[in-house]
């Protein structure tokens, strides 16, 4: 009985698997065929090259975007987790009744839409905004501060506000199952208070750690609008580079080739995040 | 670690001065009193058990020994220190956890290592050390394994050799055997007494189950509602309960209520709904007082005709359940069931007896308050 139940599932669930490898994987390999191509004047000719690839290693611009890129999601993954850390433990551990009222508090801006919250800290860091005209009437300086806005550190301000959510999600489920008898059987055995932290707490939430950082590492090195619109001279990366290479470059073999190389970087990382917590113990297959 | 200097086992060191005592201890949870304010000692080289049902302030009380919940009021001294005012990774003791609570991202041989790093043990020893206490528990063969990866008898074994390989004054017990199925239990019951005996160390052991604690115990300390209702060795606690609860709680005995109405010097002339009967009795009763009368199910037998110097009590079989190797009737008496332990061929459910005792050999405890108010109104 229970085995026919399955096998009516598996059978309901294959047109859906279908249409999704259809819809992802398909584009993705159009994508890769297309970096293996080349311009010919205003023509693709399809002749396969890696000269794209070569075109990528070779130039000092095109490295430097895509470190930067790498760069400042490393940047922004350790920001929110120092951030992120103890907001977690305080939803996980300390508050009980108002839990979910908190984690919906939490996603409410992911609601808002990215141009809104871009705009909002716009408002915040501009010349005539919040910060400059509160230090102002402090009187603590006497011209409003020029680098607030359209500067990296606006890009990674936002970054920051932006990804922030999904890493405390994460690290709010590891501190979720973090049994409470652990820490007081570390008391027990003698450990003090920082040992208790670097033996048993930071271990055993290293797989919220991990998969927090992976999504926030992730889409930061794929975001595109916040440098554009808050990073000013510094506002150009890889991706907008890939979006003019599709648009008015029309060399769209290169920015497929740009694309596969952050790609397969991004899936290196993903792989070895995957590994971490495989070895962390935590979801480790039963014997 | 100022009190864990000495690395070798004293098993012989008694002093006169008790290991722990408990001075008033109190806990309380909001306007919850979880323990009120009770009175203890445990002596070294000793197996303790705290039994009680739960709710009643053991588990508690064994948390302010380990050092996880503060004490409300009162005090604890352990070795004649203030011991409720050193955090719990300073004292000198080690604790089993109810689900073990072993780390489930260390090796089983990283477990039992964890405290030796906090102790003064030279690096090279740590090992050694851990793997001796592995042996002790039979399992060093699983020393690389991770905790998820055993059974819950091995991760029992692996909890408890974490505990005793830093070789605490006081090890405590937080219903250890509780998550193991009945004949594991009665295995590691065994074990436990053993590796208390052959280390020399106090264990403190928190249990609902009275088997448990008599298989166990040199002493045991019933607990009802957060204050001691009775402390002694196992025999004293099953032949001479001070109160019905305890008579009751401990091998189930029929609670006759009745009333005091002479106090020999060891005895006392009880009345009660079944006729007047002499038998011996706690000191505390007087005349006028409440009582009951104790009956045991091995104490109780169905007789045919009226014995000589024993008391009677007529009665009808309403239930019986066959044990193997007996049977246990439960008999109603009017309004009072009274149960007992059947060698022969049973007489049917259904049938009136005459069951027979041995006054000089049954019990008079104290009357329970509560017990006492329901079968008053039952008696009457």
């Amino acid at each position: 009985m229970r085995r026919s139940i399955l096998s009516v599932g598996d059978w309901l669930a294959l047109p859906v698997v279908a249409a999704l490898i259809a819809l992802c994987c398909a584009p993705l390999l159009i994508l890769l065929a297309y970096s293996f191509f080349q311009v010919d004047f205003v023509t693709i000719s399809h002749d396969l090259t890696l000269a794209n690839y070569a075109k990528i290693a070779g130039s000092e611009t095109y490295r430097s975007l895509i470190a930067r890129a790498f760069g400042s999601a490393l940047l922004v993954v350790a920001l929110t987790a120092v951030i992120a850390y103890p907001v977690a433990w305080f939803i996980a551990k300390r508050v009980h009744a108002a839990k979910s009222t908190l984690l919906t508090l939490l996603l409410v801006p992911l609601y808002s839409g990215d141009l809104i919250r871009i705009f909002a800290w716009r408002v915040l860091l501009g010349a005539e905004g919040a910060i400059n005209r509160s230090l102002m009437w402090l009187n603590v300086i006497d011209e409003p501060l020029s680098g607030l806005l359209f500067s990296p550190l606006a890009t990674h301000i936002a970054l920051t506000y932006n990804y922030l959510p999904f890493m405390v999600i994460g690290l709010w489920l590891a501190f979720e199952s973090l049994d409470d008898r652990w820490l007081e059987a570390a008391a027990d055995l003698g450990a003090p208070t920082h040992a208790r932290f670097l033996r048993v707490i930071l271990p055993l939430t290293v797989p919220g750690l991990v998969a927090g950082g992976l999504m926030v590492f992730v889409m930061v090195a794929g975001d595109y609008l916040t440098p554009q619109l808050l990073g000013g001279a510094s506002g150009i990366t890889i991706i907008s580079a890939i979006n003019d290479l599709f648009g008015t470059a029309f060399d769209w073999p290169l920015g497929s080739a740009i694309a596969w190389t952050m790609l397969s970087i991004l899936m290196l990382c993903f792989g070895l995040g995957a590994l971490a917590i495989r070895r962390s113990s935590l979801v480790a297959e039963d014997v | 670690m100022t009190s864990r200097s000495s690395r070798k086992l004293e098993g012989g060191g008694r002093s006169a001065r008790p290991l722990l005592e408990a001075f008033k201890l109190t806990k309380t949870y909001g306007t919850v009193q979880a323990v009120r304010g009770v009175d203890f000692a445990l002596s070294e080289n000793s197996y303790v058990t705290l039994l009680g049902p739960s709710g009643c302030g053991k588990t508690s009380i064994l948390r302010m020994i380990g050092g996880f919940e503060s004490v409300s009021s009162g005090a604890l001294s352990l070795d004649g220190n203030r011991l409720d005012e050193t955090a719990a990774n300073q004292r000198p003791i080690n604790t089993v956890f109810q689900n073990y609570a072993l780390f489930p991202h260390l090796s089983v041989l990283e477990n039992v290592a964890f405290g030796l790093s906090y102790r003064d043990v030279a690096k090279s020893q740590i090992k050694a050390l851990a793997m001796d206490a592995l042996k002790t528990v039979q399992m060093e063969a699983m020393a690389d394994r991770r905790p998820r990866q055993l059974s819950g008898g091995q991760q029992q074994r692996v909890a408890l050799a974490r505990a005793i390989v830093n070789e605490p004054r006081l090890l405590l017990l937080d219903e250890p055997l509780s998550a193991l199925d009945r004949r594991m239990r009665k295995d590691m019951q065994i074990e436990l007494k053993d590796l208390q005996r052959r280390l020399g160390m106090t264990f403190l052991h928190v249990t609902h189950d009275q088997e448990e604690a008599f298989a166990l115990s040199d002493q045991i300390i019933v607990m009802r509602d957060g204050r001691i209702e009775q402390q002694g060795s196992p025999e004293a606690i099953y032949a001479q309960p001070e109160t019905a609860y305890v008579a009751d709680f401990i091998g189930g005995a029929a609670c006759i209520p009745a009333d005091v109405i002479v106090r020999e010097e060891t005895n006392v002339v009880l009345k009660s709904a079944f006729g007047t009967f002499t038998v011996p009795s706690v000191p505390s009763l007087s005349m006028g007082g409440k009582a009951v009368l104790c009956l045991r199910p091995e104490q109780v037998s169905v007789v045919q005709a009226e014995p000589e110097g024993k008391a009677t009590l007529k009665a009808r079989v309403v239930h019986q359940v066959y044990r193997g190797s007996d049977w246990l009737l439960e008999c109603d008496c009017g309004d009072q069931i009274v149960q007992v332990l059947h060698r022969d061929t049973p007489p049917a459910v259904g049938d009136d007896v005459i069951l027979a005792f041995d006054t000089s050999k049954v019990w008079a405890a104290a009357a329970d308050p509560r017990v006492a108010t329901l079968s008053e109104t039952g008696a009457a």
